[in-house]
């Protein structure tokens, strides 16, 4: 008879110090793709060569991709790497401070509107294609509510509240990130090739990607401003995930296929996400005039190091042998929605761009 | 006492290094 050998208590370590080497890891490989960058622009600089510029955002992304793809992560980071979402989020509220309420406010309402209509168009689209791929129904609901708000978070967040099966919610799951990884690559080019400015490109990419991590990134890889409006258009669209979320509980109770929601207000209260909170209460202090030039300088610049350990998280908890298990189907119907989101997303964005200056 | 989500925990430790920098304790950052 085989025993399972025990560990000794004293080698299990405790849960804060058990993060410390995936969070080295992503420091190491946020710093490799900053220093990467710097290296390549002091070398075209130094021999007068024209070298394409590729952000620090991109080069700890693939170099995460290619830790996590090619080499193979030992168990033992694993645990630190999942930090990548909590430095996101610090990080979202750090970068309140480079934001006047004002301009929050503007942005927002711009966002607001253009999320508005982008929900309705990709629930729409996302039914429609699931319908016509004979998805199941719940899978079909947590696609269209992962497509049009928040991707992964949201889909967790509805998997409960409509009582979807583990395997729907994988699928989906799965059928998000993979899209996600390929948007990096391609919407900074997209957005290069029609001469996109930096705010109608932050916009687009808050409005079209769906995870928080993939958004700030793809914004940053344009460019630093974009980057920022990425941040707060993704946010907006992230705080309507309660309503949304409610809307779908709802529709599967009155159905008879999910429980009841009591309390309505508790229940949008529980799913807004705190950190847009955050967000909001940094962007009203440095309003108001808390912080010296330097300090928002250093707040800035702390928000930027938190999100350069979310980007190389991006690329490490991408693993493409995991998403290739899943299936094609729903990675199909989620490609073809994903697709045509994009692609409305876009025409209102430049709409937005030509007749009202965004 | 209920436990605090990421998200709470998220926002108290940026508004933690906020005060941090705020009080000067922090002093310049680069990036």
């Amino acid at each position: 008879m085989s025993e399972a050998i025990a560990l000794p208590k004293s080698l299990v370590l405790p849960k804060p110090l058990r993060l410390l080497p995936g969070i080295a890891l992503l420091f190491a490989i946020g710093y490799a793709g900053k220093v990467t960058e710097q290296v390549i622009r002091d070398y075209g600089k130094a021999h007068h060569l024209a070298l394409p510029n590729i952000e620090y955002v991109l080069w700890a992304i693939v170099f995460g991709l290619f830790v996590s793809n090619v080499l193979k992560v030992p168990a033992v980071f694993k645990p630190g790497i999942a930090t990548y979402d909590f430095w996101l989020k610090a990080g979202i509220v750090l970068l309140g401070a480079r934001f006047l309420l004002g301009d929050v406010i503007k942005l927002g309402r711009v966002s607001l509107v253009l999320v508005g209509i982008e929900l309705a168009v990709a629930i729409a689209i996302m039914t429609f294609i699931g319908r016509w791929f004979k998805l199941k129904p719940k899978l079909i609901s947590l696609l269209a509510i992962g497509s049009s708000i928040c991707g992964v978070a949201a889909i967790i967040a509805s998997k409960g509240a409509i009582e979807a099966d583990d395997d729907d919610a994988t699928f989906a799951i799965a059928a998000i990130l993979a899209l996600g990884a390929f948007g990096l690559f391609a919407y900074p080019a997209i957005g290069h090739f029609l001469h996109m400015s930096e705010r109608a490109f932050g916009v687009w990419a808050g409005l079209a990607v769906d995870n928080t991590a993939e958004a700030a990134a793809a914004g940053a890889i344009y460019s630093e401003a974009a980057g920022k409006v990425a941040v707060v258009t993704k946010s907006t669209r992230n705080a309507m995930i309660g309503f949304v979320v409610l809307a779908y509980a709802l529709y599967w109770a009155s159905r008879g296929q999910a429980q009841t929601i009591g309390n309505k207000a508790a229940f949008v209260w529980q799913k807004f996400p705190k950190f847009v909170l955050g967000f909001l209460v940094v962007s009203l202090l440095a309003t108001v005039g808390a912080f010296s030039g330097p300090q928002i300088a250093s707040i800035g610049n702390l928000s930027k190091w938190a999100f350069l350990l979310t980007f190389a998280g991006v690329g490490l908890k991408t693993d493409f042998r995991e998403i290739r298990r899943q299936g094609v189907r729903p990675f199909v119907v989620g490609a073809l929605a994903e697709l045509t989101i994009t692609v409305v997303t876009l025409g209102l964005v430049l709409a937005a761009q030509s007749l009202f200056g965004l | 006492m209920k436990k605090l989500s990421l998200d709470w925990w998220s926002v108290i430790a940026a508004l933690f290094t906020v005060l941090l920098v705020r009080i000067g304790l922090i002093g310049k950052v680069g990036f």
